[in-house]
């Protein structure tokens, strides 16, 4: 039995105390008459009752007093049970806040660049918090999801990158280890998967130990999950399936245990069907058994897996991760050529799954989040001086009150209420922006992903993303209300009452905010070139098509999987190379027997998305190239005229060939245009005594891609693509005949696949208009940011300047209305007002330039040559203007003081 | 006063509930009901009446609304809202069973631990 009585729960219940905590902040003084009225009533009653049995009116009046108890302390009680005593305690009143809201209208153009300014910081502030807290900082929703931890062989040569080959390992781990339990392991594969009279559709599948559903102590809605004797050698093949496919491929079928599915080309029986929202180990579909033999593979070989397991009870990470490593040391010992530098690690989950495997990466992390936090104290900063501004011109109306009896702190209090007006409406704002970029993303990667997000990620809106805005908000409104109140109700008010006769009860910009501005207008100087230089190209290219038929094209990347059986893990590595060769090219005859494909080709990049390397050009020397290593096919099949020499020939891509092709970007950049065919480039050696043949120019393309990232210019060598080097990737484009829609073939595709060898794996299938759409959406979001961002500071700098110059104009109003009385011309005046002004802001700018130079040198781009070379004077002036003309319209008040009213204070 | 009995925390709450599900009052009106149907016993500090009547209404337990007093003057009465209703019947329930478990275990006798 409980005495105490919570009160009304549920939506009444807080919608009752809203209204009751809305009405006591709003109509405070109503409330407060109310209740008094409500006391005195009741002792008029009382006082009636005591007179009816028989006391005297003064004794009856005073009895029912005393009965009554201290009236202030129910009071005082009675505004607890209203909920009010936080507001009480920080003396912020319903008038505070209304003052605030005045004060926006009052002040527009301050009011919009403080809220704009404010929101673009919360907004990215905000999202970064929210991204790493939903990324990096997630627990896994199962019980006791914190103790589940990744398992990993971290090799440090390549760090994010674990050696995967780990069968052996994990066997090891599983048997040996005794502070992890559960010891897993899976696989992705992305299969087509066909429900009998139903269309196939690709979804990822995880070949997973039984152990792995163990581990989550989640029970399957239906049926049973894997078990070990599935795992087995010659066990029927069985598949556990997700909630979301079973109400989309089974139509929810009560009796879908027992029906057939064709995972690939291998047909599963239904044992399972797990809950809504779980998709362990990411976000999985279909669970089918990984059977795991270590006898069939050397150390270090075998097929990739992801390994994971769950702490034992009372083991820390720390103690597993010593275990671990003792195990690994052993290991080591045993097989020093496979095992000599790997390093065993214990990771947290989530954090694992981003590649945040060790502390600098975390450390990265946390500074990244930190940085995009602090964006909103610059800005915050920026908007202190001018509301200081403001509050100057307000000293008159503080110092009255200060005269009147008003405290220091509720001075200070209003102005903090004032601005937290300001903070929470830019706070909205921002989290409103935060949301459509959140939902922007998710449907961006579900679109372009078969796996989508890992299941535990929710880019909601949770308690903890709401607390950190409101902590922002309360953040800017300290800066933005209490540092100006603080130094406002300083020393200021005692020489404010002073001069509050005169009419120029004004502050000083002291020198340290001054600095601010200058520093600020050198920022702004220094930062916006180089945003211009990235959001206008990418913008540009965000808008861009390719020219080729990009919405006619399918592409996927195609590699042999490390042999899963025993008598494949057997054959040795030519026999690896060879078989991978025939098969894919079987695979591209075999395509292009098909009816509907135009062309097929291999590349070692899909075009657009080459990567960079080092190439010596005869008589010019070492720089960057894009490179793509293509099919002699390529060019036509992609309609790419060539504007100069030839294409490849089926001969060039045979050993021995020295024919290479370059790009228009490449003549023009690289090699200074003019006749480039017969010109000799090679790849940079890696050593110095290492010599790489020389390759020559016959062809000149036109650019007919566009880079997946912002890169100013990018130069690009096609190269015959040599017979396989290695057992994949490789780029499968292929060009579906007009009239049929590319993503039709793409599970016939899968299928031939898989007809033609099993362990052939084509990966990332895609249409390629998807990967166009993604490319310019992440593009343009790109340009949105920098154009937010930097719009924003702009904005800001100039109203700092402009807050300078009325500082700087308002405490010179007596000497310009002097100096105009007797007789001075308003051009000689305007030029003292500008003097200083543009003194600052030259040397802000000039500072700015500095700063930008060697922004560039870090960068290795220099904005002060080449086509760009405007942008830095461009912008210096542009900022120098706007700082000018900010200052116009405080000089030009100045002047308009009449003389009687400047001589009036002397 | 030796025949009237101390208060248990907590439960002015509910004899406040009570007396509002017996008729709309106001803040005087539900201290008199209080003592009437207690016939005198339960002693009430009247002030801090109040601060239990604003946290009930703050918790939408109960309603209030400006009337006309019997002595025909503006006065605040309360009502029981639906929640109210709802709570005071479990708070009765739970108060029930305080009280049969109390009355058992008063009226034990040494038989009974055998």
């Amino acid at each position: 039995m409980k005495h105490r009585l919570p009160g009304g729960s549920g939506v009444r219940g807080v919608v009752a105390r809203i209204r009751s905590l809305w009405r006591g902040l709003l109509r405070r003084r109503d409330v407060e008459a109310e209740m008094a009225e409500e006391f005195r009533h009741h002792l008029e009653l009382r006082t009636d009752d005591l007179i009816r049995q028989g006391l005297a009116p003064g004794e009856a009046a005073r009895r029912a007093r005393i009965e009554f108890g201290h009236v202030e302390s129910h009071k005082e009680r009675a505004r607890a049970a209203r909920g009010l005593r936080p507001f009480d305690q920080l003396g912020i009143s319903w008038l505070d806040v209304k003052l605030g809201l005045r004060m926006l209208g009052k002040y527009p153009g301050l009011s919009l660049v403080s809220v704009v300014g404010m929101s673009v910081a919360i907004a990215i502030g905000t999202g970064g918090f929210g991204l790493l807290r939903a990324l990096v900082y997630a627990e896994l929703p199962l019980e006791e999801g914190e103790r589940v931890v990744a398992l990993q062989n971290a090799d440090p040569r390549s760090p994010g990158n674990p050696n995967a080959r780990a069968v052996h390992d994990f066997v090891r781990w599983r048997d040996e280890l005794g502070s992890v339990t559960d010891v897993s392991a899976y696989m992705t594969e992305e299969l087509p998967v066909t429900v009998p009279e139903g269309e196939a559709t690709v979804a990822p599948v995880a070949r997973m130990t039984a152990s792995g559903f163990r581990l989550t102590r989640v029970d399957p809605l239906m049926g049973r999950v894997l078990l070990e004797e599935d795992e087995r050698e010659g066990a029927s093949p069985v598949v556990v399936i997700s909630y979301g496919e079973w109400q989309r491929r089974f139509g929810a079928d009560p009796n879908v245990l027992g029906r057939a599915v064709r995972l690939g080309r291998t047909a599963h029986t239904v044992v399972g069907v797990m809950p809504a929202g779980f998709g362990f180990p990411i976000n999985h579909r279909y669970w089918v058994p990984l059977h795991l033999d270590p006898t069939a593979y050397d150390v270090g070989g075998g097929p990739a897996i992801t390994m994971f397991g769950r702490l034992a009870p009372g083991v820390d990470l720390a103690q597993a991760q010593a275990e671990l490593s003792t195990v690994g040391q052993r290991m080591a010992r045993e097989n020093p050529a496979t095992h000599e530098h790997l390093r065993p690690r214990v990771l947290h989950y989530p954090r694992a799954y981003m590649g945040i495997d060790n502390p600098s990466r975390a450390w990265m992390a946390r500074t990244a989040q930190l940085v995009l936090s602090l964006l909103l104290v610059v800005v915050a900063v920026n908007v202190a001086i001018l509301v200081y501004a403001r509050t100057s011109a307000r000293m008159g109306e503080i110092t009255v009150r200060s005269a009147l009896g008003a405290s220091r702190r509720r001075v200070v209090t209003q102005l903090f209420a004032e601005a937290l007006v300001l903070s929470l409406i830019a706070a909205v704002i921002g989290q409103s922006l935060v949301f459509i970029g959140f939902s922007w993303f998710e449907q961006r990667v579900l679109q372009g992903d078969t796996m989508g997000l890992p299941f535990w990620v929710e880019l909601g809106l949770s308690p903890v993303l709401v607390a950190y805005v409101a902590g922002l908000a309360v953040l800017a409104a300290v800066i933005v209300g209490v540092l100006p109140g603080l130094k406002a109700t300083g020393k200021a008010v005692q020489s404010g009452l002073q001069q509050l006769h005169s009419g120029s009860s004004r502050l000083r910009l002291g020198r340290m905010w001054t600095a601010l501005i200058v520093t600020q207008v050198a920022i702004a100087v220094a930062v916006l070139p180089y945003a211009l230089y990235v959001a206008g190209p990418s913008i540009s290219r965000g808008l861009a098509r390719p020219t080729y038929p990009v919405e006619e094209f399918l592409r996927g990347s195609l590699s042999l999987e490390e042999g899963r059986a025993p008598a494949e893990a057997a054959e040795d590595d030519d026999a690896e190379l060879i078989r991978f060769r025939q098969s894919a090219t079987e695979l591209v005859r075999r395509l292009e027997a098909e009816p509907t494909i135009t062309g097929v080709v291999l590349a070692s990049e899909f075009p657009g998305g080459e990567g960079v390397a080092r190439v010596e050009i005869e008589g010019v020397g070492r720089t960057g190239v894009w490179l793509n290593r293509i099919d002699p096919d390529l060019f036509p099949l992609f309609e790419v005229p060539i504007l100069a020499g030839r294409g490849f020939a089926d001969g060039d891509a045979t050993t021995g060939s020295n024919a290479v092709i370059v790009d228009r970007v490449f003549v023009e950049e690289v090699l200074g245009g003019g006749d480039v065919l017969g010109r000799r480039v090679r790849f940079a050696p890696d050593a110095p005594d290492v010599e790489t043949p020389w390759l020559e120019i016959v062809g000149v393309v036109p650019e007919f891609t566009v880079p997946p990232v912002f890169q100013p210019e990018a130069p690009k060598l096609y190269v015959p693509r040599a017979p396989t080097e290695a057992t994949g990737p490789v780029q499968l484009a292929v060009r579906v005949g007009a009239g049929a829609a590319p993503v039709s073939f793409v599970v016939r595709l899968r299928e031939i696949t898989e007809s033609v060898d099993p362990r052939l794996h084509l990966n990332e299938l895609e249409t390629a208009a998807t990967a166009e759409d993604e490319r310019q959406q992440s593009l343009l979001f790109l340009a949105l940011l920098v154009v937010a961002v930097t719009g924003s500071v702009l904005l800001l700098s100039s109203a700092g300047v402009y807050a300078m110059m009325s500082f700087t104009v308002a405490s010179r109003r007596r000497e310009i209305g002097i100096r105009s009385a007797l007789g001075a011309a308003p051009e000689r005046v305007l030029r003292g007002v500008f003097k200083r002004a543009g003194m600052q802001l030259a040397g802000g700018a000039v500072g700015g330039l500095l700063l930008a130079e060697a922004i560039g040198r870090l960068l290795g781009v220099s904005l002060f040559r080449g086509e760009y070379a405007h942008l830095p004077p461009t912008v210096a002036l542009l900022v120098t203007a706007i700082g000018l003309l900010a200052a116009w319209g405080p000089a030009r008040h100045g002047l308009s003081v009449p003389p009687t009213e400047a001589l009036r204070g002397e | 006063m030796t025949d009237q009995a101390e208060l248990l925390p907590g439960t002015l709450d509910l004899l406040i509930l009570k007396a509002v599900s017996l008729g709309n009052a106001h803040g005087y009106g539900v201290l008199l009901r209080i003592e009437q149907i207690s016939g005198g016993a339960l002693e009430i500090q009247q002030g801090a009446l109040y601060p239990a009547l604003y946290r009930l209404e703050h918790q939408g337990l109960i309603e209030s609304e400006w009337g006309k007093s019997e002595n025909n003057r503006r006065a605040k009465f309360y009502r029981l809202t639906t929640p109210g209703r709802k709570r005071m019947s479990e708070e009765e329930a739970g108060w029930n069973r305080l009280v049969a478990a109390m009355t058992a275990v008063l009226a034990a006798t040494p038989q009974q631990i055998r």
